[in-house]
């Protein structure tokens, strides 16, 4: 590694990490969510960096070549294709399998846990996961047992294997050969969204909340557990980088206050503090308004997360939450698509003005940056960021 | 409005048991099927006004939408030859490329609940498909659902070839990223962030 670009490195992560603690950096850092709009600007279709991994890395290495931000925003595919391809994944539908090529891959919700399935899955979840859900949810997996399960599961298991090596060794690239540190660490979820996304839907879990909320208290405290096991292993017990929380049910105005009282923050809390303790930070990617929530998100030990802010009102969270926490984000993805560069630069300018004053600020777009973002915004966003946000 | 029918305030109430006890009395008692559609249409304004005023939230809605669907398939057989009354035809779709239809089903929900007849056309709709269901309708409204901004190109698209059909119908859009500059940039008459502006602008329309 070059001793250059090693110093690089450093001070990017430096920026990034002091802005994390609520400090002041010499100037605000950039930190990207990109997606699909990589692969647009590196030219690629997104059927090219669903299904092939050199081309998924190269997009991002073309982003960070261009643009100077102090965060590589990742590889823009969520998901690597061939890896559900394996398992015949029917949640998932993808471009150049079952969309035009250049569509943004879609998930299929449905009630894949039924009502009558709660009390085996709080009895031993992973148990009831190999055996119930996998089979309905992929092809490949139908006949638990088979010769053709069997080899789905050494098929699933490689690609993941290969997913993610692929990933940590992009991750070291950028860092010897650009400079260039990641964003973030892992994720995990709340508790509430493994439950009510993945497994009940929004109907299911809506109707269970009326119909048998103590099957739900039961279930969401068994995914306490797992999910801090699930931000741990997927961080590899990473304590410099945030851990990645996308947060979706509990936006405003999903639930009701008692129910966000009752089954929403309870365990999301005990995840955030859980990791905490092991010093993991969560990046409260709160997706949506969660203005009404700020009061209780407050309650969270200082600098346990960093709050993103999508469309939550981003006065009120600055003044309820900042110095104790960072926050980051805002720029309304909408501008990005739409607006002008001098729109966007003005944007930024406020947001740098009235928010990253005394420091603990991240410049960031609303909500992850995707295919529909023109480029000369996202060039105004980071010059703007660069020139003006300096301390 | 202060409901007074114990039918509908006990769909305003989401009481689903006891919906489904009232309609099935009422069936055996022969009170025509489209006056037990009538009542639990007033439970379903009430519950749209409730979300408008926060008093309700999208678990709410959901549940409502439940309870309708669960009655409207007990009246379902009674409602044979019967002529419902509509205040008039609404298409309704999310865009190609997208598969997302939590939205959609809830204002579908909200404007059947009104008193419109709702096209629904599903999700990943086509250009050919809401041009159409437009020409066979009449309808005077269509509505597009897209959830995010990297699939809102092909609203756009679609928008521009029901113009070039030159069909005489406004075209109301809503999803989570839907605001004043979208509309602008794909070309739309209205657009919704909640799920009860659909009714607002169907009202002013018909």
């Amino acid at each position: 590694m070059s001793s250059q670009m090693e110093k690089a490195y450093q001070e990017r992560l430096n920026r990034y990490v002091t802005a994390l603690n609520v400090g002041k950096p010499d100037k605000v850092p950039i930190r990207l969510q990109i997606s699909e709009f990589s692969a647009k600007y590196a030219g690629f279709t997104l059927q090219e960096i669903y299904y092939d991994a050199e081309k998924n890395i190269a997009a991002a290495t073309k982003l960070i070549q261009d643009f100077d931000m102090d965060t590589c925003p990742g590889a823009p595919n969520l998901w690597w294709a061939p890896l559900h391809d394996a398992v015949g994944a029917k949640y998932l539908k993808f471009a150049g399998r079952d969309l035009e090529e250049n569509r943004q891959f879609q998930y299929v919700e449905e009630e894949y846990m039924k009502p009558e399935d709660y009390d085996a899955f709080i009895a031993d979840p992973t148990k009831w996961i190999m055996d119930c859900l996998l089979p309905r949810i992929h092809e490949e997996f139908a006949e638990p047992g088979s010769f053709r399960a069997n080899m789905a599961l050494v098929k699933g298991a490689a690609a993941m294997v290969m997913d993610t090596g692929a990933k940590a060794q992009a991750a070291q690239m950028w860092r010897e050969q650009y400079g260039y540190p990641t964003s973030i660490a892992g994720m995990h979820k709340a508790p509430f969204d493994t439950l009510g996304d993945v497994l009940r839907a929004l109907r299911g879990i809506m109707i269970d909340l009326r119909k048998r909320p103590d099957k739900v208290l039961a279930a969401l405290d068994v995914l306490v557990d797992h999910n801090i096991f699930y931000g741990m292993a997927t961080s590899g017990g990473n304590t410099t980088l945030p851990n990645f929380l996308p947060l979706h049910r509990g936006a405003y105005p999903f639930l009701n206050e008692k129910q966000w009282d009752t089954f929403y923050w309870p365990t999301l809390k005990k995840v955030i503090e859980g990791l905490w303790e092991k010093g993991i930070r969560t990046m409260f990617y709160a997706e949506g308004n969660w203005t009404p929530y700020l009061e209780k998100i407050a309650e969270l030990p200082d600098k346990s997360i960093v709050f993103h802010v999508d469309q939550t009102d981003i006065d009120k969270a600055h003044k309820i939450l900042g110095g104790r926490f960072c926050i980051s984000g805002n720029v309304p993805n909408t501008l990005l698509s739409y607006g002008k560069p001098e729109e966007v630069s003005d944007y930024c300018k406020r947001l740098i003005d009235n928010y990253a004053a005394d420091g603990g600020f991240i410049m960031d777009a609303a909500g992850v940056i995707q295919y529909d973002a023109k480029v000369e915004n996202i060039r105004a966003l980071v010059e703007t960021t660069r020139e003006y946000g300096v301390y | 409005m202060a409901l007074t029918d114990a039918l509908a305030i006990a769909v305003a109430e989401l009481e689903d048991e006891q919906v489904m006890s009232l309609v099935k009395e009422r069936l055996g008692a022969g009170t025509p099927a489209l006056e037990i559609v009538g009542r639990l249409q007033e439970g379903m304004t009430e519950v749209g006004r409730l979300f408008e005023a926060e008093e309700y939230f999208l678990s709410e809605l959901v549940m409502a939408g439940e309870i309708m669907k669960d009655a409207m398939d007990e009246l379902e057989p009674h409602l044979k030859g019967a002529n419902q009354e509509f205040k008039g035809n609404i298409v309704i779709g999310t865009v190609r490329g997208d598969v997302h239809d939590l939205g959609k089903n809830i204002v579908v929900m909200l404007l059947k609940g009104a008193g419109y007849n709702v096209i629904d056309l599903g999700v990943d709709v086509p250009s050919d498909k809401f041009i159409d269901a437009i020409k066979d309708s009449k309808a005077p409204l269509v509505a597009m659902s897209v959830l995010l901004t990297g699939c809102q190109d092909a609203m756009k698209d679609i928008i521009a070839d029901i113009r070039k059909e030159g069909l005489d119908v406004k075209i109301l859009i809503g999803g989570n990223y839907v605001d004043e500059i979208v509309k602008e940039n794909v070309g739309a008459d209205f657009f919704g962030t909640s799920a009860s502006d659909a009714v607002k602008y169907a009202d002013q329309i018909f």
